[in-house]
């Protein structure tokens, strides 16, 4: 227990440890976060009319950012998979980053969910009163919460383990890892069934949207990815090889693929059915009424997707700089497509017939800026502590003198 | 890292101890309760009696309505069957039932329980305009009530819907989940916000109309947002004035229908006004193919 203590200690201390740039770097987020909790508090004061969410758009920018995010921190799985399911091993110092990636983007996805409440002050009703397993919403708190526990504990057994300079067994954590590959699948596809099983919302109403979610994750993961290693590499002394980059670069050529054809899929399908159902893919990429604000949106996203795609399965992207500009690419494309093109969309017509548009407040986007930088803070964190303990320059031995018992 | 005995015991016990109190409150919360009434168990009580109808003239329907109101709240609860038949051709769209309402709930701005649809038809010079008023369905199978993740929102036997304001967390799923837009949120929104500046900018009445704070009598509670409480920033829909109704009043959007185009009643009494209205006229409802069964009837 007392060794445990020191680990922890030993892992606050590093964190505050850094040159002058990892300085600066954690002091603009910490800014960013702060401003975000300022805006939170004038929200908790205020009530939700500090957003621009209404009665007919009632879920915006925050549950955009949260179904993106999900997707994000199920993308660890595609680090992990080809490691302990295929054997290949180029990934597998990489591992714990994405693992570690996940640990912090699902914080933030709760973060995300929790800022949508309109009385968060009710939030520990969860406990008492769970809806298990009838409410969607319920199934979707056991999979984030089971999600991050798991990550939590993989990699902090394994980063404790290197801190202790000892082998970790294999009985305490690949058992752990195949379950949490599941997982990941479960976590995406249980946020696509919280939107997809509503009669009154045809735009969600579809079969297609959670393999969607997974082909758009498993592009946008990776791609995150390999941008994140290249800062490590660029940053610290840990070695990520160019092999590592390439293989998740074989892994987002295959999911762009795939979410684009899916994209096609439902496109067909809703426009040339052409029912009263297609009116929210209509306001979507076309607007509605004259109300267009996500149509300039939308089509940036798509040139983005297409763009990405073409690079990615062109020979040109082995190299990194042309790799990168996909990888940004994918990651912004989905994002939009993801986030806004999907939640609001659902809202606008109404029921009634309105076409009531949805623009987020300065207090939303603060927000969600906060809780975005939070997040990369957590993460920063994460990526600085475990480089020199993976790299065993930072053991109990080292620190103590003594072989740990 | 080495246990003794005494410790290992000793931590096991709490463990256990913190897991079977857990496995109970998840039991307790899985065992049969009884149907819950927000309103009170008492249902059967004096209520005054309605005039009289006044023989060679023919009887105002709310008279009638008053009168069956009196002999169904005489029955307990899961014998009433409440529904509302909306005649679109003698509504005028003029909204008195969308104000009654909001007066009568105390609604905030943005919050409205029974909103009239007005929609144009044809092309000039042959237009006319049709009229919808929308309260909640009362659904029988309600698509909003089974999402809830904390059991806020159920269906009472009588057949409406309610939401307890001291469980909901003010997710909003259950809006997304309803297809007629029937739940709306309470944002926090206030007429005065903003509103009473001058001109000039300076404030003219003040920072909030006294008006803004008064508790409305939903479920037959007294609710006051001020200080932040609940209602704000709950789901909030329709309930058929189950207020009103304990104390003998017609819900407010049948009260205020200068048309007589809505009515209500419960369906479980053959002789009623509504049931003899479904009887004789083609009703139909709102979205039927979503499979929801709304306990709200209009004839067009």
């Amino acid at each position: 227990m007392k060794r445990y203590l020191t680990f922890v200690w030993d892992c606050v201390r590093l964190s505050f440890v850094g040159d002058w740039r990892y300085h600066l770097w954690m002091t603009i987020l910490t800014v960013v976060a702060l401003l975000g909790l300022y805006a939170y508090c004038q929200q908790l004061v205020h009530g939700l009319v500090t957003t621009g969410m209404t009665d007919q758009v009632s879920w915006g920018l925050y549950i955009a950012n949260f179904t993106y995010l999900v997707g994000l921190a199920a993308a660890a799985a595609m680090l992990v998979i080809p490691v302990y399911v295929y054997r290949n091993m180029h990934l597998h110092d990489v591992v714990v980053f994405g693992e570690l990636l996940a640990v912090a983007v699902i914080t933030m996805c709760l973060l995300f969910v929790t800022v949508d409440l309109g009385r968060p002050d009710r939030a520990l009703h969860l406990f008492r009163r769970f809806n298990f397993p009838i409410s969607m919403l319920t199934w979707d708190v056991i999979a984030l919460n089971g999600y991050l526990l798991l990550n939590l504990h993989i990699c902090g057994y394994l980063l404790y383990c290197a801190y202790c300079g000892r082998q970790p067994a294999r009985a305490f954590y690949v058992p752990f890892v195949f379950i949490a590959i599941v997982w990941a699948v479960s976590i995406h596809t249980v946020t696509a069934f919280l939107y997809v099983g509503f009669g009154g919302r045809p735009f969600w109403n579809s079969a297609i949207i959670a393999p969607r979610f997974l082909a758009s994750a498993f592009a946008a993961g990776p791609a995150f990815i390999v941008l994140t290693l290249q800062i490590v590499r660029r940053v610290t002394r840990h070695r990520v090889t160019d092999d590592a980059l390439f293989t998740l670069r074989r892994i987002m050529q295959v999911a762009m693929i795939i979410n684009i054809f899916l994209l096609g899929c439902e496109v067909f399908t809703e426009f040339y059915t052409d029912s009263a159902h297609v009116a929210s893919a209509r306001y979507l990429y076309f607007g509605l009424h004259g109300r267009s604000a996500l149509v300039p949106w939308i089509w940036t996203a798509i040139a983005f997707n297409l763009l990405a795609t073409f690079l990615l399965v062109l020979p040109a992207s082995r190299a990194l700089r042309t790799l990168n500009t996909a990888c940004v690419l994918a990651i912004v494309g989905i994002w939009i497509e993801k986030g806004m093109g999907l939640i609001v969309p659902a809202f606008v017509p109404t029921p009634l017939g309105e076409v009531v548009e949805y623009f987020p407040t300065w207090g939303e986007i603060m927000v969600c800026l906060g809780i975005w930088a939070f997040g990369l803070l957590l993460y920063t964190i994460f990526v600085r502590i475990s480089v020199p303990v993976l790299a065993g320059e930072l053991t109990y031995e080292k620190r103590y003198g003594v072989q740990a018992p | 890292m080495s246990m003794d005995r005494r410790e290992f015991l000793r931590s096991g016990a709490l463990a256990g101890a913190g897991l079977a109190a857990a496995a109970g409150l998840v039991v307790r919360d899985r065992l049969r309760q009884e149907a819950r009434d927000p309103t009170g168990s008492e249902t059967a009580r004096q209520l005054p009696a309605p005039p009289p109808a006044v023989s060679g003239l023919a009887e105002d329907s709310l008279l009638r309505m008053q009168r069956e109101l009196a002999r169904a709240m005489a029955k307990p609860a899961e014998q009433r069957r409440w529904v509302m038949v909306i005649d679109q051709r003698k509504c005028v769209g003029c909204h008195a039932c969308t104000i009654g309402c909001v007066a009568e709930n105390k609604l905030p701005p943005g919050v409205v329980y029974r909103p009239v649809v007005t929609e144009e038809r044809g092309a000039f010079p042959n237009v006319h305009l049709k009229f919808t008023p929308r309260p909640c369905m009362q659904c029988e199978r309600p698509p909003c009530v089974p999402v809830c993740p904390v059991k806020a929102t159920w269906r009472r036997p009588d057949g409406v819907t309610v939401v307890d304001y001291d469980r909901c967390i003010g997710c909003r799923y259950c809006l997304t989940a309803c297809p007629y837009g029937a739940r709306t949120s309470d944002f926090g929104e206030y007429y005065t916000d903003g509103a009473a500046v001058g001109a000039d900018g300076r404030a003219v009445a003040g920072p909030r109309g006294p008006w803004e704070d008064q508790a409305n009598h939903e479920y037959a509670k007294r609710w006051n947002r001020a200080g932040r409480a609940s209602p704000l920033g709950n789901a909030r829909k329709c309930h058929f004035c189950l207020h009103r109704l304990e104390v003998g009043g017609l819900p407010m959007c049948v009260t205020t229908c200068i048309g007589r185009a809505t009515f209500f009643g419960d369906t479980n009494d053959a002789e009623s006004l509504v049931s003899e209205l479904m009887a004789t006229h083609n009703v139909y409802t709102l979205l039927p193919h979503k499979g929801t069964q709304p306990r709200v009837f209009y004839v067009a």
